[in-house]
């Protein structure tokens, strides 16, 4: 009997700690299509003998939620944008993590390193997240009607292209562009100015063809009314599509910069082996992982400039802005048609 | 548990009579269920592509209507009209034709007339607002030039009208208009030059344009339609369409996937899909047609009509019901017929069996039914088959009593042998221990019964032996008392002898009568015997003292000069 005894308690501790090393060998992940493609986390999971569990969200409320089940104890590691980042950093649910411990940041372009002007990422000191991929809202002109790029963001509002402007139809990123045409900040419009960039944004309107909402429309309209310039709302995979369609477009930063989104690693306050975590960042930044990234979604890596990108890009990350709510709302008079002056009830 | 040939028989029958039933019936069913879901499918598309007509013949009323309010009788001199009054009356014109027209048709949701100019300013706008039907005007009026009904529309000639894609409408101040999913129908509008200087654009609620296009199809049909990209517009799921507008996109071809054949404009005009729902109850079959508005070259739809796959297999299966039920009943029948035949075969060959079994218990030979067939030929055999089975018994019976007579009994004397004589001396000795008699045992031996044989022959001999024991027969109670136990020696017993002096008066008589001559074949011989007696219970117990006690007696005769007797009566108690 005492033998029995025995035995079964130990094959009760192997088999328990087969479970517990089981469990510790998956590395759950959160991430957006096309960041973790099958092929890609295979070589991963060979070469550190570890099961790794995709789970893809295609929107930020999606993204919100997963996490926010179980305080974050369902994922190690998550990508999202700076903005949200910030917003999951104020609710606890990430830990910070030493890029230094990550041996590929060191591969990284400086300017994602330099993690002091990345916004969002950087919480009373710590470090929590490390850029991965990213996309700027720059500008595509027809070469054949301009000769020089177009240099600043004033040229939506050139009154020779008129008819022939493409912008996209969002109030947010229109009140940055409106704002930052103006000079303002771009996320922080103070309330007495809304009145100018309001006007300013009628003035955009009585400028374009039309707000396209689809990159398909937008190639179109492209197209069939000889437009010259497109606000590209869909970056660099705006500018390939309407290239593989035949047409002859350039894509320039304007001197005021360009909106832009980056998308970050992060670790989940709750993860169960942060190492781990650490070791999939450190495979994410491998040249041929960050060049196929690009290659099949032609979104910029962090590891290489974009191609024909000037030097002096400057990208200006999406920021949480003073009130969503109040741009949509005038947005929607505004490209209503609505005739200045613009009154706010509030 | 065993199974009678009749079960068996029955079993095979009753298979061989299913198993057609029932293959011929699943062979109809699937061909019947193919051919409804073809019929299914065709009357699918038949009907989407009615629809599809109908809707064209809407989209064109909707241009006529168009046309009509363009040529009106003050229409076309608005666009240089200097004066204001004069101005603001054929707008008020206008504006009465527009809500006669909003009036008519539910469907329209506003109407309005656009400048070319002024980014587009309204001129005349009225708008749906629930039951009313209300005027817009003043600063309420809007600028549009950057919507495509507005700057697609101003490059059509006058008198061309320009379907747009369906959108949702967001477009603010719109009334009942608002969040509807829209169909712009726009012609430009030119003064007495030709000079384009407006457009005139009638929204449709595209919900109540198909809800009255829908009334007619049978209700379990669903509708479906997709902008020229897929993007779902009209879907039994209310919450599908229109994903392009909250950022998300649904595709028709995501859930129909031979769609994407329609999108491509080198590929057919209709086609047949089945949704790629997992369970084959839940899939749907639908028909889905192109349609294009003027030529080619202009946006189209795809307008589709789904209908739930278990809906026509559940036709199908009525008839399946059916030809499950046709295919039981005569299943039913064919084993019922089983029955009866295998009954029959199996009744006169169990009658048959009853007849053997009867035979071979009590062998008596019973009739049967007579029959003309095969099976009758075999009762028939059976019946010559019991008769020479019986005749053989009864030889058999007999020659078995002539082998038993022959065991028992001398053949030469017909007198009782050796062995019968010991049995019938044994009952006889049960007999009288039981009932306290006595017996008296005779021993009879010839005198020089060995000279005469030597003399005249053995068959002489023979002849004296037949004749003692006739003589000897003759002189005893019965048959039955007298034997020969071999050669010369015979022997005589008595039953319940009452007084010795009875034996004497035997023997003296039996004496007397050897010392007659005899004649036997022709020649005249004289045989003497010497005989011994012994007495049950006075000389012995059993056969074999009682034996030996007769045969010692009848030596001492022999001593005594032969043809004598010798017994002892004073010798009893």
């Amino acid at each position: 009997m005492k033998y029995l005894c025995a035995l079964w308690f130990m094959f009760c501790a192997v088999f328990a700690s087969m479970q517990a090393s089981g469990a510790e060998q998956t590395l759950r992940v959160l991430a957006w299509p096309g960041y973790a493609d099958s092929d890609l986390v295979e070589v991963f999971q060979k070469r550190y003998k570890v099961k790794v569990e995709i789970t893809l969200v295609g929107s930020d409320e999606v993204l919100r939620s997963k996490l926010a089940e179980n305080r974050g104890g369902d994922f190690d590691v998550i990508a999202a944008n700076t903005a949200e980042i910030h917003n999951y950093v104020n609710q606890g649910l990430l830990q910070p993590l030493h890029p230094e411990h990550i041996a590929n940041t060191a591969r990284q372009l400086p300017r994602f390193r330099d993690y002091s002007r990345i916004p969002d990422i950087v919480v009373d000191g710590e470090i929590y997240a490390v850029p991965y991929v990213w996309s700027d809202m720059g500008l595509i002109y027809d070469r054949k009607q301009f000769s020089q790029p177009p240099g600043s963001i004033e040229s939506m509002w050139d009154p020779r292209f008129q008819g022939r402007v493409l912008a996209f139809n969002t109030g947010n990123h229109n009140f940055s562009i409106a704002s930052l045409a103006l000079g303002g900040d771009p996320f922080q419009i103070k309330a007495a100015d809304f009145p100018q960039v309001t006007d300013k944004l009628i003035a955009l309107r009585r400028n374009v063809l039309t707000f396209y909402s689809l990159p398909e429309e937008a190639a179109e309209l492209f197209r069939s009314h000889s437009v010259a310039l497109i606000f590209a709302n869909y970056g660099r995979q705006q500018l390939k599509q309407l290239r593989d369609a035949g047409v002859d477009v350039g894509y320039v930063v304007p001197r005021e910069g360009a909106l832009a989104w980056l998308d970050c690693w992060a670790v989940s306050k709750r993860a169960r082996d942060p190492a781990l975590a650490n070791l999939w960042i450190n495979y994410m930044l491998e040249p041929e992982v960050s060049k196929a990234l690009t290659e099949r979604q032609d979104l910029s890596n962090t590891l290489q400039e974009p191609k024909d990108a000037s030097p002096s890009s400057r990208l200006i990350w999406l920021r949480p802005v003073e009130d969503d709510q109040r741009r949509a709302a005038l947005w929607q008079r505004i490209v209503s048609g609505e005739r200045p002056p613009l009154r706010e009830q509030r | 548990m065993r199974f009678g040939i009749s079960f068996k028989l029955g079993c095979l029958m009753a298979l061989f009579g299913m198993l057609p039933t029932g293959l011929a019936g699943y062979y109809i069913y699937n061909s019947s269920r193919e051919m409804l879901l073809h019929a299914a499918e065709r009357d699918l598309l038949t009907s989407v592509q009615v629809l599809g007509r109908n809707l064209h013949a809407s989209l064109r009323n909707i241009s006529l209507d168009a046309a009509v309010l363009t040529n009106g009788p003050q229409v076309h001199d608005l666009g240089d009209m200097a004066d204001a009054n004069e101005r603001t009356h054929a707008e008020n014109d206008l504006a009465e034709s527009f809500r006669a027209m909003l009036l008519a048709h539910p469907d329209y949701m506003q109407i309005r007339l656009i400048s070319a100019t002024d980014h587009g300013l309204e001129l005349v706008r009225e708008d749906r607002d629930g039951r009313r039907i209300v005027r817009v005007e003043g600063n309420d009026l809007q600028e549009k030039a950057h919507y495509a009904y507005v700057f697609e529309t101003l490059r059509l000639a006058p008198g061309e009208v320009r379907i747009s894609p369906i959108v949702i409408n967001h477009e603010q101040g719109a009334h009942s208009g608002l969040g509807k999913p829209t169909l712009h129908v726009s012609t430009p509008v030119a003064d007495a030059g030709g000079k384009v200087f407006a457009l005139l654009v009638i929204n449709v609620d595209l919900d109540q344009l198909f809800s009255q296009l829908q009334s007619d199809l049978p209700k379990e049909y669903q509708v479906y339609l997709s902008n020229r990209w897929g993007d779902l517009l009209v879907h039994p799921d209310h919450r599908r369409t229109f994903g392009f507008d909250q950022g998300r996109r649904l595709f028709l071809q995501d859930e129909f996937p031979d769609v994407s054949r329609l999108l491509n404009e080198t590929g057919p005009n209709s086609l047949i899909s089945r949704s790629v729902e997992q369970s084959q109850q839940d899939r749907l079959v639908a028909a889905f047609v192109r349609l294009s508005h003027n030529g080619a070259s202009e946006p189209f739809v795809v307008l589709g009509l789904g209908q739930p796959q278990s809906h026509v297999l559940a036709q199908a299966s009525r008839a399946g019901t059916n030809i499950a039920q046709i295919a039981l009943l005569f299943s039913l029948l064919a084993v019922l017929a089983a029955f009866i035949a295998s009954r029959t075969l199996i009744r006169p060959l169990r009658s048959m069996t009853d007849a053997v079994e009867l035979f071979s218990r009590e062998r008596r030979i019973s009739e049967l039914p007579p029959r003309d067939d095969e099976l009758g030929l075999l009762a028939r055999r059976f019946q010559s088959m019991k008769q020479e089975i019986l005749g053989q018994l009864d030889d058999l019976t007999c020659s078995r009593a002539a082998f038993e007579h022959l065991a028992r009994h001398d053949p030469l004397t017909e007198l009782p042998n050796r062995r019968r004589c010991f049995e019938l001396l044994e009952q006889a000795l049960v007999a009288a221990r039981e009932n306290g008699h006595k017996m008296a045992l005779l021993f009879v031996d010839l005198d020089h019964f060995k000279e005469m044989n030597d003399q005249y022959g053995h068959r002489f001999g023979d002849l004296v032996l037949q004749a003692v024991a006739k003589l000897l027969t003759s002189a005893s109670d019965g048959a039955d008392c007298v034997a020969r136990l071999g050669g010369d020696e015979f022997v005589i017993f008595f039953n319940d002898v009452k007084a010795p002096q009875k034996i004497v008066v035997l023997l003296e008589k039996l004496h007397q009568c050897f010392q007659l001559p005899l004649f036997i074949d022709g020649h005249r011989v004289q045989i003497h015997a010497s005989m011994g007696v012994s007495l049950f219970p006075r000389d012995g117990d059993d056969i074999g003292a009682l034996i030996q006690h007769a045969d010692h007696a009848m030596y001492k005769a022999k001593s005594a000069g032969r043809n004598r007797y010798s017994f002892e009566v004073l010798e009893e108690e």
